[in-house]
């Protein structure tokens, strides 16, 4: 990769360019922090306690609207009237009353939270595992007959503890409960959602014995924001001909040149295309469309480019080395890559095993049972032990060429002027990239803290700023114009540079850009210059 | 016009001082009062003086806390014509009564969030003195409560916290009309609100309507600066401040991850009331470390001892001294500790010692019935053996 534009632009126009993208940046984070809402909103609900008198075990109870079930206040009302724990149903409908669900939503999740009140005589196991006869419902208008989606029955382990002293005074005091994953749905198709919980209860077989006395089911139901939808769809739209074009652009360039494109030059455009692969709107599709994989989709999408974006950091350090041995091929990186592609193998692995499954069974979660646990925690494990192992590498890297580029340094006055400037050019693209990677990576980390940390909104004025949703069109924005700067900047230039026969005069600022190529030179001939220039 | 109701004042604590304990409470004793007296036209003038009196007394005495007292019905009716209802309602000031007429739907919750306030109170108090009984249905918790006291501050704010979760949790349940999402008073943005950024917060919505209801009453009435009146009037706005600050303080806001794999890099949070035996434990925790106050002379409420740090809205604050619960006394509105229970063993206020106020106990053996050796289900079912003990038990003289 000899002369990339980077080299040969004035520093003026490399100004400009930086201007220009400063420019989008903000612009991207404002978008996110003031136009649209925060990304998710969560609802909680609880579950209405229904009597499910004619022992169906099918029939749909709904809470209100026009057909609502039996309803009763409190399970002291169930005691009395001798009703059992089985022919409880605690139904919740989704949305509150008066309102409806759309496609805008793309995903619902839900957690569940179990009330458990202390009672001295009636205590939580010690592993009090809760089992969970679910069933989901949709339908379109109010009046129609709800259409089954899903039923399942599940096993969730009860995480409680009782903040107090276990004694006779504190009867009556709930239990502190994790919240547990109940369901997942990776699209909203439907205006109306039922939800029926069971609890059955089985003495012989200790089903749901030893869950303590429960009081209450809270639901909490989570989605995505329809003004997020839009406003993310809207900036992707934007960005993938944006990217696209650039993508035309560069690969057009590099098959212009006579040489056949360097391994760096093919990295390049691969993270151009995966960068593309993310952008393209196909999200569209989920709003006229049932598409429940949507979510691992996107996943995956994901997956793919954060693998691609290691790999070349990887590749760009190493070919940035100048430790005259020559790369240039892929499989020289085999020890570096490797814990990337394994790292997400594992990663995608374990999506396959939640999302995946949860295509066919939303009530499904990996982290139910001890052994899925397990399982998932090991997928995560390994995926951070190659995480770990890939930044060791590439510290290591970065290490390497800083020592080689103050070696270099003190040998490059002696040099000839086309070695000079060769190596002079091979240390400014590294330090430019290496500074904007750096600066990209701390501004990601940093507006990540800050979105965790805050409460998802700042006011200022009477404006409210959507600190989230800030975070993530900003990050979004600013990884699509990396990759546009990197494809533009690093794009090889038309421009001569260094021609021993030519002016020792360099007017850089004065060269006007041209479409014919004026230089002909690949790298394997400046390796094998410099090589045998070092060996002399 | 505060001067002219000022002397209003003093012409009633004189005259209730000659003749109104035997007409003490009963509405319908003042008119009988009135039929018979406006014979006498030397008395009329006093009659009236004395009615005034009496009325303004009735409005300071009655509280909204009687919405827990009377079980709220909203009849079909009663939706389409507004007035009934709030008319219907005792307690009510002039400004509650107007929002009662705007938000019907809200006060069978207000009455809940009360009831929810008395009965934490009651729990709080069942060892102490003055146990939080209530006396009537209209005064509720009768004469007690127009003393300025620790005990009064306590129950300013456990109701206004109490209406607070009350309204909160309605408002969850989507059974407000005004609430979150469903204003019905704004159709046309509904959708678009809802599809665009999710509902508002409950707890914010809680806080904001008891804040405009349970402070109505002291807004409404503007007293003279440095008047006892004034300082009542700041100190039960402290106190219901600090009883609404609590339950938004104490809820807790649960968050859950689903970015990439379940990372946090999407995580949504939201926020959850807290146990309302947790609110009252800080509330009696901000009682026994409740702040004197006293007016300066520019018509503030400061505290009586400098030395200590100001206390913050989350602090109550009192002007007066705690009456004496000992002994009945009608004046005061103290029920007095005779007939309670109390622990001979205990050496804390539950104990006989302190309860009965060295009057002594007599003690009496009762047999209670205990359930015992139960098996459970989660819900419902209860198999138990009955065992019955003999207790002894201590009652105050």
């Amino acid at each position: 990769m000899a002369g990339a534009i980077i080299e040969n632009m004035s520093t003026k126009k490399l100004v400009i360019v930086g201007v220009i993208l400063l420019i989008f940046q903000v612009l991207s984070f404002l978008v996110g922090g003031l136009i649209a809402p925060s990304p998710t909103t969560a609802i909680p609900y609880t579950a209405t306690k229904c009597v499910d008198i004619r022992k169906y075990h099918q029939k749909w109870l709904m809470p209100g609207g026009r057909n609502p079930c039996e309803k009763i206040q409190d399970f002291k009302e169930a005691t009395e009237r001798h009703i059992e724990a089985n022919d409880i149903v605690f139904a919740v409908h989704i949305p509150k009353p008066d309102l409806e669900m759309s496609s805008w939503f793309q995903f619902m999740l839900f957690v569940l939270q179990f009330e458990i009140v202390f009672k001295l005589a009636n205590q939580i196991d010690e592993a009090g595992v809760v089992t969970i006869d679910a069933s989901l419902a949709y339908r379109d208008d109010i009046v129609s007959e709800w259409t089954p989606m899903a039923h399942s029955k599940e096993q969730r382990k009860l995480n409680c503890v009782f903040p107090a002293n276990k004694t006779k005074k504190n009867e009556g005091l709930p239990y502190d409960c994790d919240l547990l994953p109940f369901m997942e749905v990776g699209t909203v198709a439907h205006k109306y959602y039922l939800v029926n919980i069971r609890l059955p209860v089985n003495e012989r077989k200790k089903i749901n014995i030893g869950i303590g006395e429960i009081k209450d089911i809270g639901l909490v139901s989570i989605h995505q924001n329809g003004g997020f939808t839009k406003v993310w769809f809207a900036m992707k739209t934007f960005l993938t001909p944006s990217i696209l074009i650039i993508m035309i652009w560069y690969w057009r360039r590099i098959t212009l040149m006579t040489r056949p494109p360097v391994l760096l030059e093919k990295v390049i455009f691969a993270l151009g295309l995966s960068m593309t692969f993310i952008n393209i709107p196909v999200e569209w599709f989920s709003i006229g469309f049932n598409w429940t994989w949507m979510l691992l989709f996107g996943d995956i999408r994901q997956g793919i480019f954060y693998s691609m974006l290691l790999s070349f950091w990887i590749i760009f350090c190493g070919e940035h080395l100048m430790d005259q041995t020559e790369r240039n091929k892929f499989s020289v990186y085999w020890k570096q890559v490797g814990p990337i592609v394994f790292g997400s193998f594992c990663l995608f692995i374990f999506d396959m095993c939640e999302r995946g499954v949860q295509l066919t069974n939303p009530f499904y979660s990996i982290w139910a049972s001890d052994v899925g646990t397990e399982l998932a925690m090991a997928f995560i494990i390994v995926a951070g032990i190659c995480a770990c192992l890939y930044f060791l590498f590439l510290c290591f890297m970065v290490f390497q060429v800083f020592r080689n580029i103050s070696g270099k340094k003190s040998s490059l006055p002696a040099m000839s002027k086309a070695r000079r400037l060769h190596y002079e050019g091979l240390i400014f693209r590294f330090k430019f990239l290496m500074l904007v990677t750096l600066a990209c990576a701390a501004l990601t980390v940093i507006f990540f803290i800050i979105s965790q940390v805050s409460e998802g909104h700042w006011h200022w004025g009477g404006h409210t700023v959507q600190v989230n949703s800030a975070f993530f069109t900003g990050i979004y924005g600013m990884w699509n114009l990396y990759v546009f700067a990197i494809m533009f900047l690093y794009a090889p230039s038309h421009k001569r540079y260094g021609d021993e026969q030519s002016n020792d005069l360099l007017h850089r600022e004065d060269i006007q850009l041209t479409t014919t190529i004026t230089h002909v030179d690949g790298p394997t001939e400046i390796y094998r210059m410099s090589g045998k220039e070092a060996q002399e | 016009m505060s001067s002219k109701s000022n002397k209003q004042r003093t012409l009633c604590k004189h005259s209730s001082r000659v003749s109104s304990l035997e007409v003490f409470s009963r509405q319908g004793l003042i008119y009988a009062n009135l039929r018979r007296s406006v014979m006498a036209l030397r008395h009329f003038l006093f009659i009236i003086t004395l009615l005034l009196c009496l009325s303004q007394f009735m409005v300071e005495a009655s509280s909204w806390w009687s919405l827990a007292m009377n079980p709220i019905q909203i009849p079909e009716a009663y939706i389409i014509g507004a007035q009934p209802l709030c008319s219907q309602l005792g307690g009510l000031s002039q400004g509650q009564k107007k929002l009662c007429q705007l938000y019907q739907d809200h006060m069978q919750y207000i009455g809940e969030g009360a009831k929810m306030g008395i009965k934490e109170c009651q729990y709080q108090f069942r060892h102490r003195r003055w146990n939080c009984s209530t006396v009537d249905n209209t005064s509720v918790f009768g004469r007690v409560m127009q003393i300025g006291s620790r005990e009064t501050a306590f129950m300013y704010s456990i109701s206004a916290a109490g209406v607070v979760n009350a309204v909160s949790r309605a408002c969850r349940e989507g059974e407000l009309s005004t609430c979150g999402c469903s204003r019905t008073a704004r159709p046309k943005d509904l959708p678009r609100d809802w599809l665009w950024g999710g509902c508002g917060d409950n707890l914010e919505y809680g806080y904001r309507f008891a804040k405009e209801f349970v402070d109505a009453r002291e807004r409404e009435k503007i007293f003279q600066k440095g008047s006892y009146e004034s300082a009542r009037t700041a100190m039960n706005l402290h106190n219901n401040e600090a009883g609404r600050r609590t339950v938004s303080e104490l809820a807790d806001s649960s968050c859950k991850c689903h970015g990439v794999s379940g990372s946090c890099s999407l995580k949504t949070c939201w926020l959850q009331l807290v146990d309302f035996r947790k609110v009252g434990d800080a509330l009696k925790e901000k009682y026994d470390s409740a702040a004197a106050m006293k007016l300066n002379t520019k018509g503030k409420l400061v505290q009586v001892n400098n030395r200590f740090n100001p206390p913050t809205t989350f602090d109550l604050v009192y002007v007066d001294q705690s009456p004496d619960y000992c002994v009945r006394n009608e004046s005061t509105g103290s029920l007095g500790t005779q007939g309670r229970l109390c622990n001979k063993t205990s050496e804390g206020m539950d104990g006989c010692e302190l309860m009965c106020c060295g009057r002594g106990y007599d003690q009496y053996k009762a047999q209670v019935v205990e359930r015992c050796h139960c098996k459970f289900h989660w819900c419902c079912y209860v198999k138990c053996k009955r065992c019955t003990k003999i207790v002894d038990q201590f009652v105050c003289k």
